[in-house]
């Protein structure tokens, strides 16, 4: 069902460009025109490793385009014949010039159309170790009109011979790239065509309400016009204005589950926040000491929680220094409070006053400080994080604990010790459980927003829709305009548009395929 | 036959030329063959299947002699011909720069148009009193189609002056959904629209008129310089006279290709009832000898009824627009008075009917065949078998000021003519109604538009070029609007000019010329604002802004008009820029203006342009504020109050007229072979560009069937392309100057 792969092994990029350099030339003379460019050149029959990185027990290699039945032939030795079409046969690979053999393994045939290309396409499922691949990837180079393929290409003449529309690309684009379950999960929901299915949906409806507009404008001066068409568009262009307003308030749960949630680790210097940083990614990934100030650059790093991705970044301790470096560390960290999905924001307990309504107190304002600029939204996406309980007393400890929980304002709070490890497990049920609420259940409900340039579609179609309504009894002509610049918007959105926009977005908002 | 002429006849001598020019006025009741009167020194000839003659040096004798008769109000005059002689060797002129074949509304724009540009024209009709005839409704423009009348009179056509010196009857639909979508139309009086085309051809320079039926089309070998494989010479008439040569022939023959035409069960060849058949010569050539693809289509017309005989206190009176919008931008008001116009009446369709209908299915022929019909102007059968049991409307429209006829819309129909009045006769107005002739259909071959050029010159015949009914369309104004265009680039063909180009982001007849040529048709094709993109911008108020200045610099522009476009778009500017100074804040303006609705917890600077954007704000209220920087455009208000509405978004839709554009200007190479053109594209989307052709990438991607990735891939094949061929040009360019490439980048893979 799916593609084996449409990875091109970063790790034999050296071995193909080595083949690259030595048989381009040659192709070049061999191919008719000469064409040297990926979306020209589909006349010429590309190869790769599609497999992944490494030594490992089968690595598969692909070939698409007129010549893979000829490579098929004099590698496999099978005469004039082809084998039956999607039928593994285990035989020998050998080189077409020396006859030798390379190796023994599957080899399938698919015949135009029905591959993942839509070209003819061969797989040979041969043994992954480096040698065998090197020596079977320069076999097939040295065949006449056969080229290395470039990255995503494979990806790119699927989406090209009309296989997968734009959104199963990303789709695809994502699965690849998955490192999360449910990442995974999100991607294979969407290369199903489940996310296009519902923008299709949509605009199916989008363009049933156009032609009803357009319809009453060229001819209800004309009697085939029933009264109360435009009742009819009413209606439905607000059930559409309702149904994409719903799906754009998802919180970006797909794009972040795609992308990962941003959390970001603040607070006042010296209360421990590379410590925190350093546990939760079990490797001394921050310098740590004792002085203030030792961050002073954002730190970064990328983590799975519970199947969900998250990149944590440290940041400099929030204060003002005279030191300019720090100065632009402290900015830094303020400008990623800000972007953040989810602000852990870590206190050193120790300066808390044992006045529970004192410290709540501190608290609030310390919040208000650092989640400054944010919107009133702001403290839903923020954990408070009570460092050093080590050096509390156990009664003040358990007496924040308690009198925390129960003023109200203040986002949920933690008491860790990154000394002791104290209290880091329920430390961390509480961030998963966020960050799960962050990006939903990617199988629950209906498919998600997974990509921004989706977002800016849907917004725009959503404003026009408000454009028709803005303009219904006033002027027609403008309001079926808004109708039909919502349709574009979601057009946009699956590749229904003109030629060299479906390149920008190809080209531009995502690398294709891989 | 020349003793029945009853002549005032004015001669006059034209030394320079040593011709006689002979007005006749025929106020013989009888309609006469035209025939051609020479008067030589000491005799007298007489030539039938002659016609209308008219040079550019008797220009001024003409007008003075036309507006001389027209004042004298001559006894019943029942058409006007102008005989002019020319010294033998002048008449049997032989060779013209474009020759028109058809005397419709394509057939009159064209010649009319080709003239303007410059080129030597002949309009070669079968009947010289039938040019500029209403076969059909006594009506011009509607929805969609009052868009295309106002751009035919940008490009200074003829059809708008027309209506306006034709109308009787003048409503602007729409009214109440944006002006983007006013429907200008107006009901004509069949005599006027004729009158004013035939004076106006009569008085346009370099342009003759001559009766005759063709009998082929001459073609020879192409010329090998340009694309296509055969190439138009020129014409050979019926009567076997000498063949008549041009570079560019424009054939606009309507319903006339192999048309037949049918009531009941009986069918006869025909274009037009009372006209004699075309030619299948005509037929032959274009099908046979040029290979081109024909499609039939029908369409029909009602019976006529007398308007004596119908009760009209039975139907409900359809008042005209009290104040008449002129089709033309020269015009502030037209020929009839307001108070003279003529109502239409309404009324509708009984079960009766319907019952008529039934129950002649079988005596009906036309209604049996399958040729595709007009689904937007269907037959009564066609409606009331497609929509059972509803009663449709009948509109009672005006002929004519002093018509004693009703054209009754919506009647189209084609059974026995008994069986006619047995149907009408159920309509309650018409009880007792009479019929003055019959309604019938036609059939009618088209040539599939696909094969011409964005000129409308057909691909594979160079100089050949098709208008109107011939390409599948149906209406006066889609008609027009493609002779027009026609005769503008078989002139400028004709004249060694490159073809001229009309985006579908800048008008309603470019968004015509490309439907047709990169889509085709299946059914008749009829304008409808829904097919334009840029509807908000493609106005029927700003249709000279858009067009004339382009129509001046193809030739086709007079400079009068061209002057008054100018001078219009100069004020409109300089009023938008006196609005925009104008700023204030939302307190101040409502000061100034109290009673306006404006939201009041907004505090904002704004200028008179943004106000007149509100609902209830006239420029006339913002003149009486500021009478001193704005009475001066007091005669453009309500072009300026339109220009406030949707300027908004009319600069939104820029950037996205601009990609169509730019796609619009890359052009796909006519001989690429589709089927071996190395780019991956599914077969099907093959044998779509190989059947259309398009020859833009723009008119790709409106393709049925196409897919994204194709025109993604087309669009690489393109580009690069074009970037290969700059790169080599630039490539021989660098060795005409003695240097050598460098090898080590040409070698190298990108």
């Amino acid at each position: 069902m799916l593609p084996v792969s449409a990875v091109c092994g970063g790790i034999y990029r050296a071995t193909i460009r080595t083949l690259r350099t030595r048989n381009i030339p040659l192709n070049r003379r061999l191919s008719s025109g000469g064409r040297v460019l990926a979306g020209l050149a589909d006349a010429d029959t590309i190869f790769a490793l599609s497999s992944g990185h490494g030594r490992c027990g089968v690595a598969v290699v692909r070939i698409s385009g007129s010549a893979a039945a000829t490579a098929l032939r004099c590698m496999v030795g099978l005469g004039n014949q082809l084998p039956p079409p999607r039928t593994a046969l285990l035989r020998s690979i050998t080189d077409p010039h020396s006859k030798e053999v390379l190796d023994r393994g599957l080899v399938l045939w698919f015949p135009a159309p029905h591959s993942f290309t839509g070209e003819d396409s061969v797989e040979f499922h041969i043994h992954g170790g480096p040698a065998v691949i090197t020596a079977v990837l320069q076999a097939l180079g040295s065949v006449p009109g056969m080229r290395p393929a470039d990255a995503g290409e494979f990806t790119r003449r699927a989406f090209h011979a009309g296989k997968l529309d734009l959104t199963e690309v990303e789709g695809l684009g994502d699965l690849i790239h998955a490192e999360t379950e449910a990442q995974r999960r999100q991607a294979l929901r969407q290369m199903s065509g489940e996310l296009g299915r519902l923008y299709q949906n949509w605009s199916h409806r989008l363009k049933r309400t156009l032609a009803h507009v357009e319809a009453f404008i060229d001819f209800s001066e004309d009697e085939l016009i029933e009264e109360g068409v435009l009742d009819q568009v009413d209606i439905s262009v607000c059930d559409l204005q309702t149904e994409i307003e719903q799906h754009l308030k998802d919180e970006r749960r797909g794009e972040r589950l795609r992308s990962g949630v941003h959390v970001v680790i603040a607070g006042a210097t010296n209360a421990g926040k590379s410590s925190l940083l350093n546990k939760l990614c079990q490797r001394p990934a921050a310098i740590v000491s004792p002085i203030a100030g030792t961050t002073r650059d954002v730190v970064e790093s990328a983590l799975d929680i519970g199947g969900f991705p998250v990149l944590l970044s440290d940041t400099a301790g929030l204060r003002d220094s005279p030191d300019l470096v720090e100065q632009e560390g402290v900015r830094r960290a303020r400008e990623r409070v800000q972007q953040a999905d989810l602000t852990l924001l870590v206190v050193d307990s120790t300066i808390l006053p044992s006045e529970e309504q004192e410290a709540a107190a501190l608290l609030l304002e310390h919040l208000r400080s650092v989640l400054s600029s944010q919107d009133q939204s702001g403290a839903g996406r923020c954990l408070l994080v009570l460092n050093k309980t080590d050096l509390l007393p156990e009664a003040q400890r358990e007496k924040l604990n308690l009198g925390l929980r129960r003023v109200s304002g203040l986002p949920p709070v933690c008491l860790i010790s990154c000394q002791t490890n104290e209290g880091l497990k329920d430390f961390l049920t509480v961030l998963q459980s966020s960050v799960k609420t962050m990006c939903g259940d990617p199988l629950s409900g209906a498919p998600t927003l997974t990509q921004a340039r989706h977002r800016a579609h849907l917004q725009h179609c959503v404003a026009a829709l408000a454009q028709y309504r803005r303009y219904r009894n006033s002027d027609l002509a403008l309001a079926a305009e808004g109708v039909r610049l919502a349709l574009t918007s979601l057009g946009r959105i699956t590749g229904r548009v003109g030629a060299e926009e479906i390149l920008d977005i190809i080209f531009k908002d995502f690398c294709i395929g891989k | 036959m020349f003793g029945q002429l009853v002549l005032p006849l004015y001669a006059l001598y034209n030394g320079c030329w040593k011709t006689q020019v002979l007005f006749c006025c025929l106020t013989n009741k009888k309609p006469l063959a035209p025939f051609l009167l020479v008067v030589q020194e000491t005799s007298l000839l007489l030539f039938e299947d002659v016609g209308l003659y008219n040079c550019a040096s008797d220009c001024s004798h003409f007008d003075r002699c036309m507006s001389h008769m027209l004042t004298k109000k001559l006894p019943p005059v029942h058409s006007v011909l102008l005989l002019v002689s020319r010294r033998a060797s002048q008449l049997s002129r032989q060779r013209y720069d474009v020759i028109v074949v058809g005397g419709g509304h394509a057939g009159t724009e064209a010649a009319a148009a080709a003239a303007r540009v410059g080129a030597e024209t002949l309009l070669v009709t079968q009947k010289i009193q039938t040019i500029g005839a209403l076969s059909c409704n006594p009506s011009l423009g509607g929805v969609g189609k009052g868009h295309l009348v106002r751009e035919v009179d940008a490009l200074d056509g003829l059809c708008g002056r027309a209506g306006d010196w034709a109308g009787i009857n003048f409503s602007v639909l729409n009214r109440s959904k944006g002006p983007a979508v006013w429907g200008l139309r107006a009901q004509l009086d069949r005599q006027r629209y004729r009158e004013f085309i035939q004076a106006e051809l009569l008085s346009t320079p370099r342009l003759k008129v001559l009766e005759g039926s063709v009998e082929e089309l001459l073609v020879s070998d192409p010329n090998p310089a340009e694309p296509g494989r055969h190439r138009v010479t020129g014409i050979r008439l019926a009567n076997g006279s000498q063949p008549i040569s041009a570079s560019s022939v424009v054939l606009t023959t309507g319903t006339f290709l192999s048309g037949s035409l049918f009531v009941g069960r009986t069918s006869s060849p025909g274009g037009r009832i009372g006209d004699a058949p075309s030619s299948s010569g005509l037929t032959q050539t274009l099908r046979d000898q040029l290979g081109l693809r024909v499609g039939r289509l029908r369409t029909g017309t009602p019976p006529r009824l007398l308007k004596d005989s119908v009760d009209l206190s039975l139907a409900k009176l359809h008042p005209p627009d009290r104040q008449p919008t002129p089709f033309s931008f020269m015009n502030t008001q037209t020929r009839c008075k307001p108070e003279e116009q003529l109502p239409c009446y309404l009324t509708y369709t009984t079960p009766g009917v319907e019952r008529v209908v039934r129950e002649s299915l079988h005596l009906n022929c036309h209604i049996q065949q399958d040729a595709k019909g007009p689904r937007y102007c269907p037959s009564i059968e066609s409606r009331v078998l497609r929509f059972p049991g509803r009663s449709h409307q009948v509109w009672l429209e005006p002929e004519g000021l002093t018509s004693d006829l009703l054209y009754p819309q919506g009647l189209s129909m084609t059974m026995p003519p008994d069986v006619q009045l047995r149907l009408i006769r159920e309509i309650p107005p018409l009880h007792r109604a009479e019929i003055h002739t019959p309604g019938y259909g036609v059939q009618y071959d088209y040539v599939c538009p696909t094969q011409l050029s964005p000129a409308l010159q057909v691909k594979n015949t160079q100089g050949l070029f098709l208008a109107g009914q011939i390409n599948g369309t149906t209406g006066y104004e889609e008609a027009a609007a493609q002779g027009l265009w026609a005769g503008v680039n078989a002139a400028r063909r004709a004249l060694s000019q490159p073809p001229a180009a009309l985006s579908r982001t800048e008008s309603y007849i470019g968004v015509l010329v490309d439907d047709l040529v990169s889509r085709g048709v299946t059914e008749p094709y009829r304008m409808f604002t829904s097919r334009a993109e840029f509807r908000t911008s493609l106005r029927p108020d700003n249709a000279d802004l858009r067009l004339t200045m382009k129509g001046f610099e193809l030739g086709c522009v007079s400079a009068v008009r061209h002057h008054e476009a100018v001078r219009v778009r100069c004020s409109l500017q300089n009023a938008i820029a006196a609005l925009q100074a104008l700023t204030m804040s939302s307190t101040s303006w409502r000061k100034k203006l109290p009673g306006i609705s404006m939201s009041e917890n907004k505090n904002q600077t704004l200028s008179g342009m943004d106000l007149l954007e509100y609902k209830d704000v006239s420029f006339e209220m913002l003149a009486s504020v500021f009478p001193e920087c704005l009475s001066p455009y007091m005669e453009f208000s309500q072009r300026l109050k339109i220009e406030a509405v949707y300027k908004p978004h009319n600069d939104q839709n820029r950037s996205e007229i601009k990609r169509i554009q730019s796609e619009e200007n890359m052009s796909l190479p006519q001989d690429i072979d589709y089927f071996t053109l190395p780019v991956s594209l599914s077969q099907e989307v093959r044998e779509i560009l190989d059947r259309f052709r398009p020859t833009t990438l723009g008119a790709a991607t409106r393709l049925q069937g196409m897919t994204p990735a194709a025109i993604a891939n087309l669009f690489n094949y393109v580009h690069f392309t074009r970037r290969r061929e700059s790169r080599r040009k630039q490539a021989d360019h660098e060795e005409e100057r003695g240097e050598e490439p460098c090898r080590r980048n040409a070698s190298l893979p990108q």
